[in-house]
């Protein structure tokens, strides 16, 4: 396990983040609207677990909104593990970047689009590194609005049930649905009691503090329970050029505002 | 073939599945709460390290099969037909057929076959597999090709749904019989032309091959073809047999919009000049519940006299149709209604 990192170790996290947001920015930008709010909301996330947990190619990533999947390019770049050129053929016909994740996806082991399914899938991961033997972990990322979904649920009783210690979801708790914000529409909370409740470990930190986020991933993957990191976050966090009362769902980025947040992003 | 009444045989699926797990580690036993009505409880004890229980949870099950299969197992995932299929059909669409992975789903108690209600009995199992691309659809008509068919749909690439009868498991093929995935099989064929081709699958293949001997009885030529795959269907082996006939009757336990009466009306329509079609199987109703099986299929025209008059009916014979005598059937054996 590692000590709660020093500022200087996390700072490829905070790059990375910064990079998922500028990446994003642009990919949107090409055409106006997107799912932006979903890098902004996640890039601290993303940037501590792409920096500092996941191993490419040997532990499984399952990003089970696929809306996030704007999130995987961007890292794919940053990485190494994909082109910078494919970028700008995001959302655009007959590329393999869509705009909701794909079986065509790169980066990612699993994403689905039918939201509520990827817990599951990682589930499987899970087992199949048991049976294997192998020390290979699973990270699955998920949203907020996915625990209105049954089968996330489903998945969450077996993990805890089998005691699946090599799976450790990230929550991304943006508050935020296409009809609104999720509190105006059901109760999702108290989350991480409900998930203690299923026998995980939680943890339930600021998503935007990547020394909290680090702290909690590190005692995540430590557990002997499958665990939780819920990260509490905004849709419109990191560009202060966007509309306070902006759709974090599915942001509208006409050519003025785009420029804004782009330079804005560029002189950070 | 053989005759009604046929012997039966208890588990044919769940001992040919742990047959084929001793040669293949890859194959993985996943239950739904079902494990003994779907004759895994013999995997369970074979391979206890790789059976996994998954319980009332069929939407999570079938994505967890589409992880370990992503990870090189083969799942072979075990419910009632309606809960494989209906119950969890985005999941079976989006973590299995559209990934086009080898995940084996074996849906047991077809159609009417259960006298429990329309929330236990697999109407709509067929054509809501037939619809997914890259899905085989997969029904076998007793045990010998049911013993035969687990390791046949092994070996097939992509997603497999099974409809397996449950329980006692009637012997219509003698040993030397091979299930074909790959070709519809016409079991009879008629010396003379003119007459019915019936084409059935699963359960009312042994209706249809006692349906046939009372027509051919009383001098109708019948063809009888056996349907294991249903999607992809033979249509090649289904146009030659119907090339000379006047009329064709197709026999499906299960609903007539989007099973086999549906598959073999696409081949037909597309071909043109064919003869007419009749479908035998439920005329798009929800089954009530009754106390024994065997009253369902009178009740919703699935036996072997709904066969015949259809046939006899298509052809324009003259009323009244022939009159089916059923064979005696005791409680080791079994005879279609």
């Amino acid at each position: 396990m590692e000590e709660a990192s020093s500022e200087d170790q996390l700072d490829p996290a905070r790059e990375l983040a910064h990079a998922i947001r500028l990446r994003s920015a642009r990919m949107v930008a090409r055409h106006g609207f997107g799912y932006l709010g979903q890098a902004l909301s996640s890039a601290e996330t993303f940037g501590v677990l792409a920096a500092h947990w996941w191993r490419p190619g040997r532990d499984d990533l399952v990003i089970s909104p696929g809306h996030y999947i704007i999130c995987a390019y961007a890292i794919g770049v940053e990485l190494g593990l994909m082109d910078e050129a494919a970028l700008e053929t995001y959302g655009e016909d007959g590329s393999t970047l869509e705009a909701i994740g794909t079986e065509s996806s790169p980066v990612v082991d699993l994403t689905c689009g039918s939201l509520g399914q990827g817990l599951s899938g990682a589930v499987g991961f899970a087992l199949a590194a048991r049976l294997d033997g192998e020390p290979r972990r699973t990270y699955a990322f998920i949203s907020d609005g996915e625990l209105q979904e049954g089968q996330t649920w489903e998945a969450a009783t077996f993990a805890g049930h089998h005691h699946l210690d090599g799976l450790t979801v990230l929550l991304d708790a943006n508050n935020s649905q296409v009809d609104g914000p999720i509190d105006t529409i059901t109760t999702i909370e108290p989350i991480a009691d409900r998930w203690r409740s299923f026998g995980w470990d939680a943890f339930d930190v600021d998503g935007h503090d990547v020394g909290a986020l680090h702290g909690a991933i590190d005692q995540a993957v430590a557990s002997e329970r499958p665990a939780v990191v819920i990260a509490r976050t905004s849709t419109l966090r990191g560009i202060d050029a966007l509309p306070v009362d902006a759709d974090g769902h599915f942001i509208k980025l006409p050519p003025e505002v785009a420029d804004a947040a782009i330079t804005e992003l560029e002189g950070r | 073939m053989r005759t009604a009444p046929f012997e039966v045989r208890l588990k044919p699926y769940g001992t040919a599945l742990v047959d084929l797990a001793r040669e293949r580690e890859d194959i993985l036993c996943l239950s739904g709460d079902l494990t003994r009505q779907c004759e895994v409880d013999l995997f369970r004890e074979a391979f206890p390290d790789r059976f996994i229980n998954g319980g009332m949870a069929e939407a999570n099950l079938v994505g967890m099969a589409g992880g370990l299969a992503r990870r090189g197992y083969m799942p072979f995932l075990h419910t009632f037909g309606v809960f494989a299929t209906r119950r969890a059909y985005d999941q079976v669409a989006m973590a299995v057929a559209y990934p086009n992975l080898p995940v084996r789903l074996v849906g047991f108690m077809p159609g009417v076959s259960s006298p429990g209600g329309p929330s236990h009995q697999a109407t709509d199992d067929v054509a809501l597999m037939r619809a997914l691309p890259n899905m085989t659809v997969v029904e076998v008509a007793d045990a010998t090709e049911t013993r035969q068919v687990v390791a046949e749909i092994a070996d097939l690439p992509g997603p497999v749904y099974l409809r397996l009868k449950r329980g006692e498991i009637p012997v219509l093929f003698d040993d030397d019989h091979r299930v074909d995935l790959r070709q519809a099989q016409v079991l009879r064929r008629a010396e003379r032309p003119g007459g019915v081709v019936l084409v059935a699958s699963g359960m009312m293949v042994a209706a249809a091959a006692a349906a046939c001997d009372v027509l051919e009885d009383h001098g109708v030529p019948t063809t009888l073809v056996n349907v294991s795959a249903i999607k992809p269907l033979d249509a090649a082996t289904i146009l030659d047999a119907v090339a000379s006939a006047d009329l064709v009757v197709t026999a499906e336990n299960h609903s007539v919009v989007g099973g086999l009466g549906s598959a073999v009306a696409d081949v037909l329509a597309q071909a043109g000049s064919t003869p007419p079609l009749r479908m035998i199987g439920l005329q798009d109703v929800f089954a009530s519940g009754g106390k024994a099986a065997t009253r369902l299929f009178e009740r919703y025209g699935l036996s072997t006299s709904d066969l015949v008059w259809a046939a006899w009916a298509g052809l324009g014979l003259a009323a009244p149709a022939p009159k089916v005598v059923p064979p005696p059937v005791t409680d080791e054996t079994y005879a279609p209604v």
